[in-house]
């Protein structure tokens, strides 16, 4: 009885001290590891919102690329490098859209209840498809940046400026990552997840999108004000354009920052409403 | 050995809205173990598991998996249970052995440590030839023996089977069944299974607990309960309604009570089948030679119908007429 007692505590103590658990980064690992592949077994899936970024680039840059120069406050500097933030902005919104449809699949297959089933934590399930997300955006930013650098971009603080650029995205689509993968938790439906994804789609327009800030007016200066897409927007556009600009960098850090917290904020109460055992 | 009980005392489970799907319930599974928990759909069998198995949250009363309590230490709950739940949920886009190896590791074990535990499991469950193909390929018996793999894949001390044969072909039904005893055998896993099919607990599960709209109905042995539903019978067909007669008087002393319908006659007692060669050597005697002799026991149907007062396969036999 003594023995049978004692293996009993070696065993409730081996329990208890977490040895038959992953550590929380190998789990944030394995989850993100498992989204990316399941995102490569549908390539399909990638290259319309590519395309999309790919598209906008080109044809606002051949429409609006020739009334550049009569654009106060941008002569001298290339339209295409001011127009380039707005279509890697866009890469950002489908990479949180790429997130939320990972999310919404697993929970719609069953296989999210699964996870619940095994020690895993609550942050892994939520980063697993916001970090895939996240990287897969980072290279759609990228290819966006190279068709760009085909057509001419000469960026004004060189290869730093444009990591930087890819870095800003990437911040950027977390944080609409943590607001569709919130819809997806929500609503478990893809429907929903797609529809709640659309919610961002205007923000790109009610911004500086065409012309500088300084050049709008009334009610869309208001909104564009206090869009963060704004601020992400000038802070690409002066590394690519001006050349370093430290205050403007930190406003759009910042203003990524301050979505990406409200947004997290709404995902984590999304999870727990999820997962709640009701 | 660890304690692989289950303690389940007045257990509450009400949604809002005041349904009560659970009601009352109380009952232990043994270490080492098979018990079946009956019902007919919406009796309180899935929730009684989720509850048991830390998905959803008791309104009253309390449960111990293993000696872990299924509210306050959920987290220890998990990583002694094995779970494979009705809806059975597999990413399709994956493979089995990285779903396999993936669930393996996040119950700790290393790389190398997964990948061996993941090859083990495939054989075991037989999806060898599958294992570079696509869940999504899979057809349902196979998503449900991977789905096995996956419940056992950190070695369980207990193992829940939510209807795990539901929607399977009687050949992988069988192999289900013997997956099951096996595991309860070789490795003293306890097993705790809700299913549909009468069969299924009769074959089974050592103890059997049926509910019926949320509370504990009845509870004992397969042979106990179809015991107390009702004695076997021995049932011999005649050419003619006169042989049955004849036979019925010749064998009038032999049981409890006899029955004639039409060329058919009936005798009901205990120990049939034992009775069964004196039967025939009374008949051989009196050179009356039925054209048929059947062995009539009751069955958990029987039980259930009488604890329900419905069949358990109501349902699907609507469902089924409604196909057909």
């Amino acid at each position: 009885m003594t023995t049978q007692v004692s293996i009993q505590n070696t065993i409730n103590i081996r329990r208890q001290q977490g040895h038959d658990k992953a550590n929380l980064l190998l789990q944030i690992w394995l989850v993100t590891w498992r989204s990316l592949t399941t995102i490569f077994r549908t390539p399909v899936a990638l290259f319309p919102p590519l395309a999309i970024s790919i598209f906008f680039l080109v044809i606002y840059e051949s429409t609006l690329g020739g009334a550049a120069a009569f654009i106060p406050n941008l002569s001298g500097n290339s339209y295409l490098g001011f127009i380039l933030p707005l279509s890697i902005v866009s890469s950002s919104l489908s990479g949180a859209g790429i997130a939320a449809q990972n999310m919404v699949r697993d929970i719609e297959s069953g296989y999210f209840d699964k996870l619940l089933l095994t020690p895993i934590s609550r942050a892994a399930l939520l980063l697993g498809p916001i970090l895939a997300g996240a990287l897969i955006l980072g290279i759609q930013a990228s290819i966006v940046i190279g068709v760009a650098l085909i057509m001419g971009l000469e960026s004004a603080t060189g290869f730093a400026g444009l990591l930087l650029v890819v870095g800003l995205a990437i911040l950027l689509g977390t944080g609409f990552a943590g607001f569709t993968v919130s819809a997806a938790l929500g609503s478990g439906s893809a429907a929903a997840t797609q529809g709640a994804s659309f919610i961002f789609f205007p923000l790109t327009f009610l911004t500086a999108s065409f012309v500088p800030l300084e050049l709008l007016d009334g009610w869309l200066k208001t909104a564009a004000t206090f869009n963060p897409i704004t601020y992400v927007l000038e802070a690409m556009r002066a590394t690519l354009n001006s050349g370093w600009d430290a205050a403007l960098i930190w406003q759009g850090v910042g203003a990524c920052l301050l979505l990406g917290t409200a947004m997290f904020a709404l995902a984590i109460f999304a999870l727990r409403v999820r997962t709640r055992r009701s | 050995m660890s304690n692989r009980e289950i303690k389940v005392q007045n257990l509450m489970k009400q949604y809002s809205g005041g349904v009560t799907a659970v009601d009352d319930v109380s009952f232990s599974v043994n270490s080492g173990e098979i018990f079946g928990f009956l019902g007919p759909n919406g009796a309180g069998k899935s929730t009684t598991i989720k509850i048991l198995t830390t998905l959803a949250l008791p309104s009253g009363g309390q449960a111990t998996v293993g000696g872990y309590d299924v509210v306050h230490e959920a987290d220890l709950v998990r990583r002694i249970a094995g779970v494979a739940l009705q809806d059975i949920g597999l990413d399709p886009l994956m493979k089995s052995m990285e779903l396999l190896s993936m669930q393996a590791q996040l119950f700790g074990a290393t790389r190398q440590q997964a990948k061996t535990r993941a090859s083990e499991l495939i054989e075991l469950v037989r999806l060898t030839d599958a294992v570079d193909r696509r869940v999504g390929t899979y057809s349902g018996g196979m998503r449900r023996r991977l789905d096995l793999a996956l419940a056992l894949v950190h070695k369980p001390d207990i193992l829940f089977l939510d209807e795990p044969t539901t929607g399977l072909d009687p050949a992988s039904r069988r192999d289900v069944w013997e997956e099951v005893r096996r595991l309860n055998k070789e490795l003293g896993m306890t097993i705790f299974l809700t299913t549909q099919y009468l069969e299924e607990a009769d074959e089974l599960a050592e103890r059997i607990a049926i509910i019926d709209k949320g509370k504990i109905a009845k509870r004992g042995s397969p042979a106990q309960l179809k015991a107390a539903v009702g004695k076997e019978s021995i049932n011999l067909a005649f050419d003619s309604r006169e042989l049955a007669e004849k036979a019925r008087a010749e064998l009038s002393d032999m049981a409890d009570n006899i029955q004639t319908d039409r060329d058919m006659v009936r005798l009901y007692m205990s120990q049939a089948a034992q009775t069964i060669p004196a039967v025939v050597n009374r008949l051989q005697a009196a050179q009356l030679n039925p054209i048929s002799l059947t062995l009539t026991q009751p069955t958990l149907d029987d039980v259930f119908l009488q604890v329900t007062g419905q069949r358990i396969n109501a349902e699907e036999e609507k469902e089924a007429a409604k196909v057909g």
